[in-house]
């Protein structure tokens, strides 16, 4: 009995020699890998706790508020309003939190990925950078993350994430919640593990811009994926039957002709082709 | 009974470290971290050794060889050619090793990421022993699977070696519209490795099996690490392309924002679903009559 006792304490010692780095890397960090996809039952709409549209009650300024009401009609007339995925443009922060599609998460010491099928990735740098003199933006922004041991067990459990150095446009979902044009949006996250269920994941998300009259924080979750894991590459423009001539949306038919996408729409100015100033 | 504690303890710990978690391991794996980008001189052809264009001479089949001349012609008149990309359709593989903008690799025990900041393009490499899957929708990434080899015998890996399948079309090999067979049956064969004596030099040993080429086509790339304070760009694309796709034939948006030709003579789209046609309506399917 000893014997095996002893057989087993020199296996477990030579496992923690040989795997001693990526041991004690498993032992700090939360097991937040793998594929993490929306509830079933959500959709894309940004609050998860209700629907999608006007009964978001996104906290607008007035002017804001006006223009979300003029993206909805023209929305409601076949136009895309203020949403700019039409155009394939990234969702960007912090709509792409939405994960649309699955999303995979891959921590390494100094950076944590997050990675989707859709969009370009982001990077959390987590080697206690500060914030870069200058920035150049981007629709998902440059993130600077820190993780903390909020139980003290010795193994972090929260990723606090603040991101910064936006363009746009941007909108929080596809009913066109937008945020403001000046790109100064501060989006403050607490991504953790649910303390009850692991295979449940939580980022809290507060979002500090100009658009808003309060910050607004949503809580998202996302169900690990425990079967197959499978990744599909999605592509916006692969498909997208969608055309902007100047500012104006059209659509391209199955077979293969440009056609309105609103009621009595104009076609687009052809002034520059010769035989259409015959 | 120490016997069984011990047991039951390293059950514990390897069902820990087993269940689906993965920690980077630097003993065991090559530093790939960081930015790599196409060397200093080097442009977008697919084969660095050679020139461009035409000069890249590739090992394409007789139907495939005139179906690319066809598409250089078409280029100099000022269409598109064979290149799908310039409606921001991704590059897929092997073109995407281009290499445009800079790449991050991102080594884990099960999966190599391979992330380049182009066109959203992420490569999943499986280094887990899976096999390739009987049925997979095809992208253009494809499917890859890697296997790490210690070829020096020094204990750690120094060699990842990748097969890729199941790619979609349409692909070229670089922007000078060199084709990939339309049947998608492309099977991508890389060697990833360090420079011996430098390991700031990445190379990948391409070989290319394609039934638009008469033999494989075997190019080896050179990637250069960013030892400068490290900046990721977003290439985004459709953010400002110019180009507008309508049936099959490609037009600009001037900075006037009018649509205009691409190519001298072109005529204008069929407008024939809006009531009040401002153009002509004389168009067959997806390419304006004359």
């Amino acid at each position: 009995m000893a014997c095996r006792s002893s057989f087993a304490i020199v296996a477990l010692a030579g496992l923690f020699v040989a795997d001693a780095a990526a041991q004690d890397f498993l032992l700090k960090y939360p097991d937040i890998v793998g594929q993490w996809r929306r509830p079933a039952g959500i959709g894309i709409q940004w609050d998860q706790s209700k629907p999608v549209g006007p009964r978001q009650q996104a906290p607008l300024t007035p002017e804001y508020q006006a223009r979300y009401d003029a993206n909805l009609a023209d929305q409601r007339a076949g136009g895309q309003g203020t949403d700019p995925l039409g155009k394939c443009i990234p969702p960007g922060m912090p709509r792409m939190m939405s994960v649309i599609f699955p999303m995979e998460i891959v921590v390494m010491p100094n950076t944590t990925y997050i990675l989707t099928d859709y969009t370009d990735p982001r990077r959390i740098f987590t080697d206690g950078r500060a914030w870069p003199k200058e920035v150049e933006p981007t629709f998902t922004g440059y993130s600077i993350g820190k993780w903390i041991d909020e139980d003290g067990d010795g193994r972090y459990d929260v990723l606090e994430v603040e991101t910064r150095g936006f363009k746009g446009p941007r909108t929080f979902e596809a009913s066109g919640i937008e945020l403001h044009d000046d790109g100064e949006t501060v989006i403050k996250e607490r991504i953790s593990l649910d303390k009850t269920n692991k295979d449940i994941l939580l980022d809290e998300i507060t979002t500090i811009d100009n658009a808003l009259t309060r910050p607004w924080t949503v809580t998202k979750k996302y169900q690990r994926e425990r079967g197959n894991v499978v990744w599909h590459f999605n592509h916006c423009a692969e498909n997208n039957h969608h055309v902007w001539i100047g500012r104006d949306n059209y659509m391209v038919s199955g077979d293969g002709y440009l056609m309105p996408v609103k009621k009595n729409q104009a076609p687009p100015d052809l002034r520059y082709f010769q035989s259409s100033q015959k | 009974m120490r016997g069984s504690i011990a047991a039951v303890t390293m059950t514990a710990l390897l069902t820990m470290f087993s269940a689906g978690a993965q920690a980077h391991d630097e003993s065991k794996y090559p530093d790939w971290s960081g930015q790599w980008r196409r060397p200093p001189g080097i442009a977008n052809q697919f084969d660095t050794s050679k020139p461009p264009r035409e000069g890249q001479k590739p090992p394409l089949t007789a139907e495939y060889q005139a179906i690319w001349e066809a598409n250089l012609k078409d280029q100099a008149a000022g269409g598109q050619g064979t290149d799908p990309t310039y409606i921001c359709i991704p590059d897929g593989m092997p073109r995407a090793m281009n290499v445009i903008f800079p790449m991050e690799i991102i080594v884990m025990p099960k999966t190599t990421y391979i992330l380049i900041e182009y066109l959203s393009m992420l490569r999943r490499v499986y280094t887990d022993g899976r096999s390739f899957p009987e049925d997979f929708e095809p992208s253009f990434m494809g499917y890859s699977i890697g296997k790490w080899v210690d070829k020096d015998g020094d204990g750690r890996y120094d060699e990842l070696e990748i097969e890729t399948r199941l790619l979609k079309n349409p692909r070229a090999f670089d922007a000078s519209g060199i084709p990939l067979h339309e049947d998608g049956k492309t099977v991508v064969k890389e060697r990833i490795y360090q420079d011996k004596t430098d390991p700031n030099v990445l190379y990948d040993e391409i070989t290319t099996i394609d039934s638009a080429l008469a033999q494989p086509w075997v190019v080896t790339k050179k990637y250069v690490r960013e030892l400068r304070p490290l900046i990721w760009f977003e290439s985004i694309c459709s953010e400002s392309n110019q180009h507008v796709r309508i049936g099959k034939e490609n037009y600009m948006v001037g900075a006037d924002g009018l649509l205009m030709p691409a190519k001298k003579g072109q005529l204008p789209p069929d407008l024939r679903h809006f009531t009040e046609s401002k153009g002509e309506a004389t168009g067959a399917t997806g390419e304006p009559k004359r």
